[in-house]
């Protein structure tokens, strides 16, 4: 059976391992990807469990390739991608693995705090050169000063020996002037300014100069400015306050000569010492370097090995152990199982010829999740039903339903050819570029969002074009492809200047002049002549409301065969008999019956007889609220007196047939209200008369809440197919006594809520789909809206003028149709659509009361562990 | 008028945020899962099941009680700064008195520091990093208390604050703590009346919050200064007066010379008798300490309850040091294996 159309049958299996071949086959099972395990050790702590230390040890070799990894990211090593093929490594080899990156990471970090402290003593190098250009600048600039201001009391000793003002002054004074040098970062230096200012009463000089270049900052290896400064000051008191100053604003202080020659020789040495220090510097990089180059081709599959062990730990953490073997739980697929045995099989027998894995059977009152295997196609669209809730366990999936009327009805809504062309062509370019698109936007939410409905948007796409041409719409305009059928027969001398309007004749046998109407209708959709009438939104507007009012109760009315096919699933006797035979009663009753009026109408009132014309067609709203009232819609009573205007019968008897209509339609009601309680309550007594006779297997099925517990028993021992051998009874007493708990006002309060929302349903659910006219309607007129307004102001003006208008009209006329015609509106029309199912369509038979199949899979661990990054 | 309608306006979403923030906060499901932790690489394990995630996973093993505490610590004070960065006046500026204590503490972990002769480069990792300011690394500079007011207080929000300890006296410890009380007591007045100030829900759940900061200074400087030279005047100069001790309870403790003295004031306040009773210094006792830190969190939950007012921030901070004194307790018992007294933490409940 296809699994799309009902999840697949699950089965609860336990598991006997001997200990040494439970990783092994864990591992297997991982790579496949088709086993749910469940956790039987909930109570337990995280840190109590068995393999809390392997666990442990991963993570300490994650930590580590973390490590390596940010540092070969640091050197802008290309990483090559992870092979996730690899098996996950065998304990034993775990080891080796661990010794390797450990020996990795070891090599790495003494690479590194070598190069830490080569490339310390490199930057603080190029900053002691800073200083040292710098000052000799500020000396040199004093100097300049000095000469300037007393030329003459100053003497020179030699002409190459320069003794600054300082100096000199130095040699004369009883204090000496001294001078601390270092630099700092800039945004400190204002407030660092005005402390030393503060502390130091005035009686400090600092001059200050802004480096121009960013440079590295010692301790934290960022880009900085910074700014070299020279404190002068007079005494070691002060000296000492300054430095402590300097040394809370975290600047470094270099020692500076005070002579200009003592500093040209320091910037000589410094000078040569920095370019000795580059090349080991270098070295040092380049062994970097090829170690990370090295690293880098198997980091990924690194950790990939790494993510599939902790993975591998953390399943077995949640089996339970023995002495000697390890017991898991878990669900798998039936159609699974036989090739789950052999892997099991060959894993245990490559181990130990001896050893055996044996899979056993069980049953537990625990629903079984759900499991649906999507594709890429079928993904989107199951994704869409599991925001409403995930299908019960074997309840049918609306999914494949979704795959048609979803894009159908969003069609309808969105109806233009020309808009539904564009998404197609967007929808084409995911489609195609995929395989690529797939890895560029990792962790795009918004795109992913888009992305993953791919496939449904092409069809939305293809169905907008289809309804496109069926309201003849393309980008608001018509197409004439097979020429309208009708024509203007009227010869010249017709006065058409004198008349404001012009009906034309729609009866096709008239005679020649009057035959305007060729007979055969517009072979697709709707004839381009309406593009020109004045009446085109009242016309069109009938159409696609009774259109939208079929559509809708074609699509409820399936709802509830689809309810129908789950009762005969789950054999729910009751249910069929009092739940689905009303419902579909009522609604035929009287919705399908609205149905059939439309179609009578349609065909009586075809213009062609004068008796019927349009005029005196009766409304079919109004006749629908005539029959609730069981009032005879052709009678109207003037002064009086009942007058018949037999122009308003749809067909003979209508009255009647009516009326009996709408009897039996209300008696379903208390039908369905009140039959299935009251033979709960009377199933109820029995048991309790009975005592443990009706005592029965626990079903898993009972999840299904309206199923009624007689219907349950009997399907249980076929539907989940348990052979009696295999069979273990986990059912205990307190299970029984949850069972046998039975209240008939919370039954009945249950049913007459599900009462009254069907039959209220049904009203206000046909009105609802009434959405569908609405915004196909909101969609045509606002594109026909952009084009009169915008394009064809431009498409009026005159040739030379006209075409440079045009080019600026219609990028303004594309961008709001692509804006807010097919984005927005394709956003709102998609959202519509999404309600008429899981309102609309939905309620009509879907609990979605499951839970999904997480099946253990190496390759969504491997996914997950990537996003995470 | 603070009109409780406009809150949201500026201050919604980071009540949101913090509201989500306090949910984080360790169960006491969590404390009994740490409890029965036997080493620290235990306590990470669980605490990775918390809403601290992988805090601890780039740490090298082994691990130590310290790198817990600092990765711990800047756990919050990233969360705090996030809400600072998006806080517009007047909650900007609540926010920014609520760092000012952990100046406070920082420039007398400094001084104090210094004193010891220990150097600024070593003390500064030390500093909690919400007090932190530009001036800070300079303080050691300082030996008076005039200087050190002259030169660095002056530019930080503390300057108010300094102006009654200023003196010319060497710092040596009483005087340090002498002056961080007397720093303490003018800041609680200057939160407590900005509180006020601002009314509405923040004044009245501020209030009674810094009401209780305020008597627990008053009743611990009195604990322990029984036995140490301090005048009593001097004394009733550090008390804070906010509380609700003031005045007559605040009167009678700065007379007070024993233990049993300060017991029979609090017989007299409905509020603070409870936190006297049952308090002993044997194993399994529970300390005053204790019972202070306990009736704190409780009201500090209690302000969760109320909308449209600041105290939630404040309440959010002082929780989770709470928390993080009980997770280093832990740690700190679990290392030592010091396994008698690990109960001894406060759960939040």
């Amino acid at each position: 059976m296809s699994s799309l159309f009902r999840g697949e049958e699950m089965q609860l299996c336990q598991i006997y391992f001997k200990s040494e071949v439970a990783y092994s086959c864990v591992s297997q099972l991982g790579e496949m990807g088709i086993v749910q395990f469940k956790d039987l050790n909930e109570n337990v702590n995280a840190f109590q469990r068995k393999f809390v230390n392997e666990v442990r040890r991963c993570e300490e070799i994650e930590r580590k390739l973390r490590y390596i990894e940010k540092e070969a990211v640091k050197e802008e090593v290309e990483l090559d991608e992870a092979d996730q093929t690899c098996d996950a490594p065998k304990p034993k080899d775990m080891i080796t693995l661990e010794a390797k990156i450990d020996q990795l990471e070891h090599d790495l970090v003494e690479v590194n705090t070598n190069k830490d402290a080569l490339r310390k003593n490199y930057l603080e190098l190029i900053e002691l050169k800073h200083i040292l250009v710098k000052a000799t600048q500020f000396f040199e600039e004093a100097d300049n000063f000095s000469i300037y201001n007393r030329p003459e009391t100053h003497e020179y000793e030699t002409e190459d020996e320069h003794v600054t003002l300082l100096m000199s002054e130095r040699n004369r004074s009883p204090f000496a002037i001294g001078f601390l040098a270092g630099i700092m970062n800039r945004d400190k230096v204002s407030s660092f300014e005005l402390m030393l200012w503060r502390f130091c009463r005035g009686n400090v000089f600092l001059k200050t100069a802004d480096l121009t270049e960013l440079v590295e900052d010692v301790t934290t290896n960022t880009l900085q400015a910074k700014t070299v400064f020279i404190i002068f000051f007079q005494g070691e008191q002060l000296k000492n306050k300054c430095k402590k100053i300097c040394d809370g604003f975290k600047a470094t202080i270099y020692p500076c000569p005070e002579t200009l020659k003592e500093r040209r020789e320091m910037l000589n040495g410094v000078s040569m010492r920095l370019d000795e220090l580059k090349t080991v510097l270098d070295q040092s990089l380049n062994l970097r370097r090829s170690i990370l180059v090295n690293a880098a081709q198997s980091i990924k599959t690194w950790f990939a090995q790494v993510h599939k062990m902790k993975a591998i730990y953390h399943t077995l953490n949640m089996f339970s152990h023995d002495q000697k073997s390890i017991i898991a739980e878990c669900w798998a697929p039936k159609s699974e199982i036989n090739r789950i045995r052999e892997i099991l099989d060959l894993e245990t027998k490559k181990i130990d010829m001896n050893f055996q894995t044996i899979v056993h059977f069980i049953t537990s009152k625990e629903a079984p999740p759900t499991f649906n295997r999507v594709d890429k196609f079928t993904s989107g669209f199951q994704n869409i039903v599991n925001a409403y809730g995930v299908p019960s366990y074997r309840e049918i999936n609306p999914t494949p339903f979704y795959a048609i009327t979803f894009p159908f009805l969003f069609g309808v809504m969105f109806g233009d050819a020309g808009h539904g062309l564009l998404m197609l062509l967007a929808a084409g370019y995911l489609i195609k570029k995929e395989n690529y698109l797939k890895k560029a936007i990792k962790g795009n939410e918004i795109f992913e969002l888009f992305f993953g409905g791919r496939y449904i948007m092409f069809l939305m796409a293809v169905f907008s074009i289809y309804a496109g041409f069926l309201y003849n719409d393309f980008f608001s305009k018509s197409t004439n492809i097979f020429g309208s059928k009708w024509k203007v027969t009227l010869g010249k001398d017709f006065p058409f200047e004198d008349i404001q309007q012009f009906t034309l004749n729609p009866d096709p046998y008239a005679n020649e002049t009057y035959k305007m109407y060729s007979g055969t209708p517009y072979p697709f959709g709707i004839d381009p002549v309406w593009q020109l009438a004045t009446n085109k939104i009242t016309f069109t507007n009938g159409l696609k409301m009774k259109f939208s009012v079929i559509i809708g109760i074609m699509q409820m009315v399936f709802g509830l065969v689809i309810g129908l096919k789950n009762h005969l699933f789950f054999r729910r006797k009751i249910s069929i008999l009092f739940e689905f035979i009303p419902q579909i009663i009522f609604i035929s009753l009287i919705f399908v019956y609205l149905c059939l009026m439309i179609f009578i109408k349609w065909i009586k009132y075809a213009g062609t007889d004068d008796k019927l014309t349009g005029a005196c067609a009766p409304n079919i709203l109004l006749e629908l609220i005539n029959m609730f009232f069981l009032k005879d819609g052709t009678v109207t009573v003037v002064d009086g007196e009942k007058k018949y205007d037999e122009c308003k019968r749809l067909y003979p008897g209508q009255h009647h047939i009516q009326m009996v209509f709408v009897i039996v339609a209300v008696m379903c009601v208390p039908v369905m209200l009140f039959t299935k309680p009251l033979l709960k309550l009377r199933e109820h007594n029995k048991r309790i008369k009975y005592g443990s006779r009706f005592r029965g297997h626990v079903n898993p099925l009972s999840v299904n809440g309206h199923s009624s517990d007689e219907d349950d028993k009997h399907d249980k021992a076929e539907r989940m197919g348990h052979t009696s051998n295999s069979v273990i009874d986990l059912e205990d007493d307190a299970d029984l006594e949850n069972e046998e708990h039975f209240e008939f006002g919370e039954v009945f309060v249950e049913q007459t809520i599900h009462t009254i929302e069907y039959f209220l349903g049904c009203v206000s659910h046909t009105a609802s789909y009434l959405r569908l006219w609405a915004l196909s309607l909101a969609h045509a007129e606002l594109s026909e809206v952009l084009w009169t307004m915008l394009f064809k102001m431009g498409l009026n003006m005159a040739p030379p003028v006209g075409a440079f208008v045009m080019f600026f009209i219609f990028s303004a006329w594309g961008v709001i149709t692509i804006g807010i015609l097919c984005v927005m509106e394709g956003l709102s029309a998609f959202l519509h659509a999404l309600r008429l199912h899981w309102v609309e369509f939905q309620s009509k038979f879907y609990k979605g009361e499951g839970y999904e199949f997480m099946p253990f899979s190496f390759e969504k661990i491997l996914n997950e562990a990537e996003l995470a990054e | 008028m603070f009109l409780d309608v406009l809150f949201n306006i500026d201050n919604g979403y980071l009540e949101g945020l913090v509201r989500g923030f306090k949910s984080g906060i360790l169960k006491n499901q969590d404390y009994i899962n740490l409890v029965q932790c036997e080493t620290l690489e235990d306590l990470k394990l669980h605490l990775q099941t918390t809403d601290y995630g992988n805090f601890l996973a780039n740490e090298p093993s082994p691990l130590t009680v310290s790198v817990i505490d600092d990765k711990i610590r800047e756990k919050y004070v990233l969360e705090f700064q996030h809400l600072r960065n998006h806080a517009v006046k007047p909650l900007s500026k609540f926010l920014d008195y609520i760092t000012y204590s952990y100046m406070i503490d920082n420039i007398v972990l400094l001084i104090t520091g210094h004193l010891h002769q220990r150097s600024v480069q070593e003390l500064l990792p030390k500093c909690h990093p919400l007090g932190m300011f530009e001036q800070m690394g300079a303080i050691t500079v300082a030996d008076t208390s005039a200087s050190l007011y002259n030169a660095i207080l002056i530019d930080t929000p503390l300057a108010p604050y300094f102006i009654d300890c200023i003196s010319e006296h060497d710092l040596d410890e009483l005087n340090i703590e002498i002056m961080r009380n007397t720093l303490y007591k003018a800041y609680i007045e200057d939160f407590y009346n900005f509180c006020k100030e601002l009314g509405g829900p923040t004044g009245e759940v501020m209030c009674e919050l810094l009401a209780f900061e305020a008597d627990r200074r008053a009743f611990m400087i009195t604990i322990n200064s029984l036995g140490v030279d301090l005048p009593k005047d001097e004394r009733s100069k550090l008390y804070p007066r906010c509380g609700k001790l003031y005045p007559d309870g605040l009167n009678q403790l700065s007379k007070a010379e024993e233990y049993d003295q300060v017991k029979m004031i609090a017989e007299s306040y409905a509020d603070y008798r409870p936190l006297f009773e049952n308090v002993g210094t044997n194993p399994g006792d529970k300390t005053i300490e204790d019972k202070f830190f306990e009736q704190e969190v409780k009201m500090n939950l209690n302000a969760f309850m109320r909308q449209f007012g600041f105290g939630v921030f404040y309440s959010f901070l002082k929780l989770k040091e709470q928390e993080n004194r009980n997770i280093i307790w832990i740690a700190e018992c679990v290392a030592q294996k010091h396994r008698t007294r690990i109960d001894n933490y406060i759960p939040i409940m």
